[in-house]
């Protein structure tokens, strides 16, 4: 074990934590091994009485509102704020040896605020916290910054690695990026206590990013709803439709032991045999229908059939590139992808109003 | 008004922006004035494009044009009842979800869901059908496949179409043409509708509107629209309220993909019906003959004499859209065959064609860069019938001129061809290195003061034609208060 600390903190002033910026940030800010000072800037937001908190007698600039939380951002960060992004190259340029400085010369003074954006879109710095180049209205293109300006990448030998020189990937194999086939039903093991009777069929499930919907509720608003089927569906190929006797539209149960989603089925010469698509990720909240299999009580989303299979390599760190960092480096569910049964729903019941 | 199909990916951000502006409204639920299918498919209303059974646009009759299903004689006989009328379920009911019963539920042990309910009739409803029901080959067992363009397909072309690594689909934005032979202004039996002066918008004027719905009929596009609420039809403006003041139509503005350019045509109005009426294989060139040359000085004397204003010459002149229609030769109207002159244009989708494959399989490892316009993964016919009355010859064309602009483009940014394939490729094709890099720069480079190339409105004269501007100002519908000279 090492490299622990005792953190002592006030739960009593969470809320306080959450509308003001404390005085950390006066070490200043940075990501990925870039670090600048920020100390000044901070000061100067305490200046403003109409932006800030008195908390036991001290002042703190705030967060409170959403307008105040934005300023802050576009205050603190290199890519708004042209002081800060020289500073950050300063320091780039000492880490690395390297001439950097003058990626940030012509937006020293950009100084980006909430009424700049609202008036129209504007592009922001160079910084080195990202990898992209933008001089002179370059279009933003990663890792131009490590291939022009021979920046090392942020792995153990500052290059690409396409091979994972670490014992774990090695153990498990995962050391080279190569073709392994998807896991048969039984691995997954998600079939155990799931029926397959009459037409039904297993089908692997996929869940990707829907046309509409990536990560957001655009697609659940009446007018994408329109534009599309009203619903999520279960997409299927022409093929296996006509197996279970599922004609375009139909209702359908989607399920295995985890979970069911019932939707209409949308059969399309787009999708291969064997595979059955439900775009991620619809809201529980329209045109669901119950379900048959479960004794008539209310389906799940997509996310109901799938469960957490944790990668173990993800596990490995404390190594170069594998470093934990949030939100970049650490272990994630794979849970895109399971066998599920498909059958045709004969009873369709949304709701008894 | 160009489409450039290679740079749709269909978004329907240009439907969005549309019916935001103006259909949000009852009784224009169910209008897209602006919409985007996928081909193969059946569109909206589902299997527009057949004739046999909308019975739109014109048929050559000798030296001239008849409506195919309406006009003085058709259109009165059937004015009462007339059977060729787009009905609800061809379109789709539109609707809504009952959102408050999320609220309003009574207790139980299940999550309570809104249902859908109609916005025709506020009932339940079952949706069985949407304005782009058909989204990326959505059920294409009943539309794709059913797609009236196959219809020049062998069974076998057919089947081929949809195995899965041949499979293309490509994105079709779809307005108002605003014809130069419009139809609707033709069948309305009112006199309502009529192509302005000043700017070729096709408008229905709301005040003389009595809703006989000839033009829903008579519009072989299906761009017009009855509005059951105030008992009028309704169709595209182009957004002339934007336009007057040098604002760009909302799909327009809103194109992701920047796919759209708009600008000014010149053309000779008397050769309208000798155009319109001409053998179907001469359609395409003969219409694009009527396109006259903004640089042509007899073009110019005479654009003047007849009061165009020389800002409206000069933004012919610089107009994108002539280059890539007359100059270039690279945009095709869509279904010429219907006969009304379309003033839409689309660069046909190069890419899903070009990536096929020789034989059975698919196969990407050809010698040269592309494969032939013949190797299509859409069949040339399947195209032919979109955008050139069948001809393949027109279609293998333009694809070829748009195959020769990448692969000139590939010799001077990579350079890892045989230069003599590119150079062969440009010259069968009829194009210079020059013109290839002026059609890439216009398709990929350009902003949008490039692709959008209007002059001002001159409302000025337009006003004039106008008996008493006070009369109309606030109305919903805008025209002349003149009635036009028409009748039986």
């Amino acid at each position: 074990m090492h490299n622990l600390a005792i953190v002592e903190r006030d739960y009593t002033k969470i809320y306080e934590k959450f509308t003001l910026l404390g005085r950390n940030i006066k070490n200043g800010l940075g990501a990925h091994g870039n670090p600048y000072q920020c100390g000044d800037y901070y000061d100067m937001m305490l200046n403003n009485p109409d932006h800030t908190q008195k908390i036991d007698g001290e002042i703190f600039p705030s967060i409170k509102e959403d307008v105040e939380a934005v300023e802050a951002v576009l205050h603190l960060s290199t890519l708004t704020n042209g002081e800060l992004s020289v500073r950050a190259y300063e320091n780039a340029e000492k880490r690395t040896g390297l001439e950097l400085k003058d990626l940030s010369e012509g937006s020293k003074d950009v100084k980006l605020t909430y009424k700049d954006l609202q008036a129209q879109p504007r592009r922001y710095n160079n910084s080195p916290l990202w990898s992209g180049l933008m001089n002179d209205g370059r279009a933003y293109s990663a890792y131009t910054y490590n291939t022009e300006r021979l920046v090392p990448w942020r792995t153990l030998t500052g290059r690409q690695h396409f091979y994972l020189d670490h014992e774990g990937y090695i153990k498990f194999g995962e050391h080279l990026p190569t073709y392994k086939p998807s896991p048969k039903p039984e691995v997954y093991g998600e079939l155990r206590k799931t029926v397959v009777e009459g037409d039904a069929r297993v089908l692997n499930v996929l869940t990707p990013h829907g046309k509409w919907h990536i990560h957001s509720t655009y697609g659940d608003t009446l007018r994408m709803l329109t534009l599309s089927r009203g619903t999520e569906p279960c997409w299927l190929s022409e093929a296996d439709a006509e197996e279970m006797g599922i004609k375009d539209n139909d209702y359908v149960e989607v399920h295995n032991d985890n979970g069911v989603y019932c939707t209409r089925a949308c059969v399309s010469a787009r999708i291969p045999k064997g595979v059955c698509i439900v775009y991620h990720s619809p809201e529980r909240t329209y045109q669901l229908a119950k379900s048959q299999v479960r004794g008539g009580r209310r389906g799940g989303g997509h996310n109901s059939l799938t469960r957490v299979h944790l990668k173990p390599n993800l596990l490995v760190g404390g190594y170069g590139q594998f470093t934990y960092h949030f939100n970049y480096w650490g272990p994630v569910g794979v849970n895109r992808d399971t066998h599920v049964v498909v059958q045709k729903m004969s009873k369709v019941v949304i709701d008894e109003h | 008004m160009v489409f450039h199909l290679d740079k749709c990916i269909g978004c329907h951000t240009c439907s969005i922006a549309c019916k935001n502006i103006w259909t949000d409204r009852k009784g224009a639920e169910y209008m897209w004035w602006n919409n985007v299918e996928t081909k193969p498919g059946t569109g909206y209303p589902t299997k527009w494009e057949d004739q046999e059974i909308y019975k739109g646009g014109w048929e050559k009759k000798g030296k001239s044009v008849d409506l195919i299903g309406a006009g003085k004689v058709k259109g009165m006989a059937r004015i009462f009842h007339n059977p060729n009328l787009p009905v609800m379920d061809n379109y789709y009911e539109p609707w809504t979800y009952k959102y408050s019963y999320l609220f309003d539920a009574p207790e139980g042990d299940d999550q309570p869901v809104a249902r859908t309910i109609s916005l025709v009739t506020g009932e339940p409803i079952d949706v069985k059908a949407g304005p782009n029901w058909d989204d990326d080959l959505s059920g294409s067992i009943d539309y794709a496949r059913q797609d009236t363009n196959m219809e020049t397909l062998t069974e076998a072309e057919k089947q081929t179409m949809f195995q899965l690594e041949r499979m293309v689909m490509f994105y079709l934005p779809r307005i108002c043409n605003h014809c130069l032979n419009p139809s609707c202004v033709a069948s309305c039996p009112s006199g309502a509708i009529y192509k302005r002066g000043e700017d070729g918008i096709v408008l229905i004027n709301q005040k003389r509107c009595r809703a006989w719905r000839m033009c829903v009929t008579a519009c072989p596009y299906k761009k017009s629209y009855y509005n059951w609420n105030t008992g009028k039809s309704e169709k595209c403006i182009l957004c002339y309220p934007r336009a007057e003041t040098g604002q760009a139509p909302a799909c327009m503005h809103t194109c992701v993909g920047r796919i759209r350019y708009l600008g000014v045509m010149l053309y000779d109005a008397d050769r309208i019906e000798e155009v319109a009426s001409c053998d179907t294989s001469d359609l395409v060139e003969r219409q694009l003959g009527i396109y006259l040359d903004p640089f042509d000085p007899a073009v110019i004397a005479a654009a003047k004499k007849n009061g165009i204003a020389d800002s409206t010459i000069d933004s012919a002149q610089a107009s994108p859209v002539y280059k890539f229609v007359k100059k270039w030769g690279i945009a095709l109207p869509l279904h010429p065959e219907f006969r009304t002159i379309p003033n839409l244009f689309y660069v046909p989708p190069l890419l899903p064609t070009m990536a096929s494959a020789n034989g059975e399989l698919y196969d990407s490892t050809t010698d040269s860069l592309w494969g032939k316009p013949e190797e299509t993964r859409l069949p040339l016919k399947y195209l032919a019938s979109l955008f050139t009355a069948g001809d393949t010859e027109k279609i293998k064309e333009v694809l070829r001129k748009l195959q020769a602009v990448r692969l000139h483009r590939r010799d001077v940014t990579v350079g890892d061809l045989d230069k003599k394939e590119a150079k062969e490729a440009m010259k069968s094709s009829n194009i210079d290195g020059e013109t290839a890099d002026a059609i890439f720069r216009l398709t990929s480079l350009v902003k949008f003061d490039e692709r959008f190339v209007i002059p001002a409105a001159h409302r000025e004269e337009a006003i004039e034609m106008i008996e008493n501007t006070a009369d109309t100002k606030g109305d919903t519908g805008f025209g002349f208060l003149n009635e036009p000279k028409r009748g039986l």
